[in-house]
């Protein structure tokens, strides 16, 4: 009995913080995709995609709440109602047809429920719809490089800011060069890896894609909420794993073209210095 | 006959004394009993890495590690290798295995003794090898393997150009040489040595565990063994059979490790399932509900765990249908799973249960398995994988299916079996205790970390952004609070043989059927001399 | 008294036997999967595995000039490869069924002799399947000589046949993407000089072409 107790508890609290989780992620309000001290829950969608995931996830975590009740209401009752004490004497039986079958179909049932959904989320996310703009990560030991080949081949790498120089912004998650997208634009992104496997990840867009050496893969997201979305390397890829974060900007679709022409000057001015330096290189 | 035969065992020229009676051991049972001693020294090792883990987690920046991010990777890599390779499969399969299989169907011993001493003693160089390769050139600037128990190329091979992976390599491959000869012995005891009447549908339902599980190991282990020959030979004789550059593909490495790890997993959970229906029945004193059904629900899961492995790999670029077919092809491993957690309700339902220790883990074996088993559920949904791939979400998902189930199940089966195996009770109220701080540790560990997965914290990181700080202390206070636990663990062990009470042959009263309570505690060097007969 | 279980018992063969033919099975399986595994690539298009020897159907009715279709060209070059290589357009609009020729360059920027290979793949994967390569310079070891530069073709043609499956239907953007890997030096002996092989190839096809491609090139 009192090992029931304790147990009851920590189901009650498991029970709660589940409860919590489900509460606070449900009405989670904040403008860019970083996670919050004690955060319970996903990040807030900032994709139709991570709206999706966000709501199959709610849905199943509803369904599996639901499940671990169930079998620790069950588990909590023979615990009661069949210790040696209330039951001296225990029954014989060992079969019941029908019950083991309620018991093999009704799993398949709720796994039914569940398959539908998760198909319909499944194409959704890979099923690519025609991109307006095109941009290519290469993960890096320990790096992004990142080409934009619709907009004039920017490219540029985009390296972790370092403690010392962070000025405010998060630790561990802000880069000196940033990937600016524009807002409610459907955005391919091609990845590949250039030394080892990477996976580029942004939480809040619901993208999570391996960059693996030799073969590029491709995903996609339309944000539509503009602000600053990080995101971090999601596979093993050395030492500096940690350490080679991802940060989008959403911007509007004017402020895109402002910094894509900025960005193209700039590029042609340094490529204008290197024709120089291979001018005088070849004069000499 | 058998009587004589009995007494006079202790005294053959087959029964070497000292250090002979362990090195050149041909007893199953002595032999189990190292696998277990064997368990627990590679268990405090990565358990003693994975507090290493929460210490260095405890808070932001750089802590214990002082910044030697890589030694952090190895550490990593070692607690998962250790835990898996020698401590669950040693403990589960060696230990309960090598002691119980032959007591139960009623047999004299394993069917090749001698083989049995080698699989045993392939072990102890293997995690020799491991700790060898912790210290040893791994990555560029490191030492050790630092790749992560999948080791995945590039980053196993070019990305770790060092000495410590081809040892962790040959680690493996010891360990697999020595399970796949445990896996043939187990296969010709179970199928030739039953006792007469002791049809395999009579057999206990551990014997059946063991029974799937060694067939999952023979058909998954030798893949595991040829992908890391081909590791090996890709890293030293310059062949590219995952090498992009010599038109290889890093992918396929990925296939063939999870064709392994997936049954992997099953091999490590398997066993446990058969020791949670033996404790369930014994202290619910009534046969296990839906015995067959129980018994082909572990073959359904072996079967299905073969074609479920690209789940682990939702994020390398899949096409829709075929992630789609793993997505279901995962969902109907929770059939059988749910079969097995309501037949084990169904077994206490009626009963007259007595919470007696092992009863105790049972239970909360059950309780977080069932956690494990629906954020599996969660996990199999290719479409919310993408979010929590490679997080802490999976991280949680499969310590409290291993951490929480497995182990569970070990120190289930420690307590039950501990009295028969050493002819001496142990204090209740230790392993009481042993079950409560370990119940409050490891959730206080692995819960917070579905929230931090959730949250997008990516797994294997050394260091993390600020946000995640609050549960990743809690983590770490749990992880304190398990170690603790295993000290206690430790003194009861040490209590129970230093009291000397002497246990009963059945201490466990009407329910405990099976045939090694029928033996003296402990059972004699040989025992069946005279086969039992089964009605 | 002997320990019962070291009496050799025949009756235990063939549970020794099927357990070693299991692990003889899965041995075999593991040693001839990498020859399974790219024969299961380019049979299906796996990974986005681009078919090579497909030829197109023009039997068929599906075949011929179809939808528009974007086709994009990525290159990367590993990083301890100094070499310069870029498609001559990065992105074309061609026609479903339509066999298409585009050019890459490659230059090589190091005063020695550079062996390197490339590797290749197409995406959304689902097309790998339906994209063909009737011409490329991949799978090889190429050279080029210090300071050289090649301009390579690629032929290709995307297989109306794409149509008619559910999963590629609507793709209307493709991306082929290439990576040259450099080799070590021992290959270079043996390996096929780039720009001069690349020149042949042109040539192989502008005499081909008339054959295999007339009846597009008039609907054009």
């Amino acid at each position: 009995m009192r090992f029931l107790n304790g147990l009851g508890r920590f189901v009650g609290l498991g029970a709660f913080a589940l409860a919590a989780s489900l509460f606070l992620t449900a009405t989670g309000a904040h403008a860019t995709g970083i996670s919050t001290p004690g955060q319970m829950g996903f990040q807030p969608a900032a994709t139709p995609v991570m709206e999706d995931i966000e709501s199959l996830h709610h849905y199943l975590l509803i369904l599996i709440t639901a499940i671990v009740l169930f079998v620790t209401v069950l588990l909590a009752y023979v615990m009661i109602r069949f210790n040696r004490k209330s039951n001296p004497i225990p029954s014989k039986t060992s079969h019941h047809t029908w019950l083991e079958v309620a018991w093999t179909v009704v799993p398949i049932m709720i796994l039914v429920v569940i398959v539908v959904p998760s198909f319909r989320l499944l194409y959704k996310e890979l099923v690519i719809p025609t991109p307006e703009m095109t941009i290519k990560a290469t993960g890096n030991q320990w790096y992004w490089g990142y080409e934009y080949p619709d907009n004039g081949d920017i490219s540029f790498d985009s390296n972790m800011v370092p403690e010392a120089d962070l000025n405010g912004r998060p630790r561990l998650l802000a880069t000196d060069e940033v990937v600016v997208v524009p807002i409610d634009t459907t955005v391919r992104v091609i990845v590949t890896g250039a030394d080892v496997i990477h996976a580029w990840a942004v939480p809040a867009f619901g993208v999570k894609i391996d960059a693996v050496p030799g073969r590029l893969n491709e995903t996609w997201f339309k944000a539509t909420k503009a602000g600053i979305y990080y995101g971090q390397c999601s596979e093993l890829c050395g030492q500096a794993h940690a350490f080679m974060p991802i940060e989008v900007h959403v911007v509007s679709k004017e402020e895109f073209a402002a910094w894509v022409a900025d960005k193209t000057k700039a590029a042609s001015l340094t490529n204008d210095n290197v024709k120089l330096a291979l001018a005088t290189d070849s004069a000499r | 006959m058998a009587g004589t035969a009995a007494a006079h065992s202790d005294h053959h020229e087959d029964h070497p004394t000292g250090w002979r009676r362990y090195l050149y051991s041909t007893n199953h049972k002595d032999i189990g009993t190292m696998y277990l001693i064997y368990a627990i020294i590679s268990g405090i090792i990565g358990g003693a890495l994975s507090v290493a883990i929460r210490m260095e987690l405890q808070n932001p920046g750089d802590q214990i590690f002082g910044g030697n991010h890589d030694l952090y990777n190895v550490f990593v890599t070692g607690h998962a290798l250790i835990m898996i390779f020698f401590m669950v499969m040693p403990a589960m399969i060696g230990g309960f295995g090598n002691w119980f299989v032959p007591l139960m169907i009623g047999a004299p011993d394993m069917a090749f003794p001698r083989m049995n001493n080698i699989s045993f003693w392939l072990l102890p160089p293997a995690i020799g090898l491991l700790i060898i390769s912790m210290f040893v050139p791994g990555s560029p600037g490191g030492h050790g393997a630092s790749g992560g128990w999948t080791i995945y190329p590039p980053l196993s091979t070019s990305g770790s150009p060092g000495p410590a992976m081809d040892y962790a390599i040959l680690a493996l491959h010891l360990a697999g040489a020595s399970s796949i000869l445990g896996a043939i012995n187990f296969i010709t005891t179970i199928f030739n040595m039953r006792a007469p009447g002791m049809t395999l549908h009579k057999m206990p339902l551990f014997v059946w565990s063991i029974l799937v599980t060694v067939f999952l190991l023979l058909l998954s282990l030798p893949v595991l063994a040829g992908a890391i020959t081909m590791l090996l030979t890709d890293r030293n004789f310059g062949t590219t059979f995952f090498a992009p550059e010599g038109g290889g593909d890093p992918i396929l490495f990925q296939h063939l490790f999870w064709f392994f790890g997936h049954p992997e997993v099953y091999i490590l959970i398997l066993p446990g399932f058969g020791i949670i229906s033996q404790i369930i029945s014994t202290f619910s004193r009534k046969p296990v509900f839906g015995y067959l059904g129980m018994a082909y629900a572990m073959v359904a899961i072996g079967v299905v765990g073969f074609v479920v492995w690209a789940h682990h790999m939702y994020t390398v670029g899949m096409s829709v249908n075929t992630q789609a077919y793993f997505l279901a092809a995962t969902m109907v491993i929770a059939v059988p799973t749910g079969v097995k957690i309501f037949s084990w309700i169904a077994t206490m339902w009626g009963g007259s249960i007595e919470f007696k220790t092992p009863m105790v883990w049972a239970i909360g074996f059950i309780f977080l398995f069932t956690i494990g088993g629906v954020t599996g559920v969660v996990l199999a949904n290719a479409g919310v994988d993408r979010s929590l791939h490679d997080t802490y979400y999976v991280v949680a998902h499969f310590h409290y299916v291993l951490s929480l189930g497995a182990v569970f199940a070990i120190f289930a089966g420690w307590y039950y079996w501990f009295p028969k195996m050493f002819g001496y009770m142990y204090s209740d109220f230790i392993g009481k205790l042993h079950f409560w701080i370990t119940f409050v540790g490891v959730n206080l560990i692995f819960f917070p970390q579905h929230f931090l997965g959730l949250a997008g914290m990516p797994r294997r990181y050394v260091d993390y952004p600020d946000a995640y700080h609050l549960w990743n202390e809690i983590s770490s206070y749990g992880s304190y609070i398990s170690a603790f636990g295993v000290l206690v663990f430790l003194y009861g062990v040490v209590q129970a043989l230093i009291r000397k009470e002497k246990a009963a042959d059945n201490p466990w009263g009407e329910g405990a059927t099976t045939l090694e309570w029928t033996l003296s505690s402990p059972p004699p060097f040989h025992q069946f001399a005279d086969l039992p007969r089964i009605k | 008294m002997k320990n019962p279980a070291f009496t050799i018992r025949w009756d235990m063969l063939p549970s020794v036997l099927l357990s070693l033919a299991i692990v003889s099975l899965m041995t075999a399986a593991v040693a001839y999967s990498p020859t399974l595994y790219k024969m299961f690539c380019e049979a299906t298009g796996y990974g986005g595995a681009v078919s090579v020897a497909r030829s197109l159907d023009t039997s068929k009715e599906t075949s011929g000039v179809g939808p528009e279709i974007e086709v994009r060209f990525d290159t990367n070059v590993s990083s301890d490869l100094n070499w310069e290589f870029q498609p001559e357009q990065r992105t074309i609009k061609t026609h479903i069924g339509l066999p298409t020729t585009v050019y890459f360059t490659a230059k090589n920027l190091e005063d020695k002799e550079i062996t390197a290979r490339a590797t290749y793949n197409v995406t959304p994967d689902v097309m790998g399947y339906y994209f063909s390569k009737v011409q490329c310079f991949c799978f090889t070891e190429e050279k080029l000589a210090p300071g050289e530069t090649a301009r390579m073709p690629v032929v290709f043609f995307v297989d109306p046949e794409m149509l008619t499956d559910v999963e590629s239907k609507s793709i209307r953007s493709v991306t082929l993407s290439y990576s040259f890997f450099r080799q070590a030096d021992e290959k270079t002996a043996a390996a096929r000089p780039l720009r001069e092989g690349s020149e042949q190839q042109v040539e192989d096809f502008k005499t081909a072409k008339e054959a295999v491609f007339e009846p597009i090139e008039q609907m054009r």
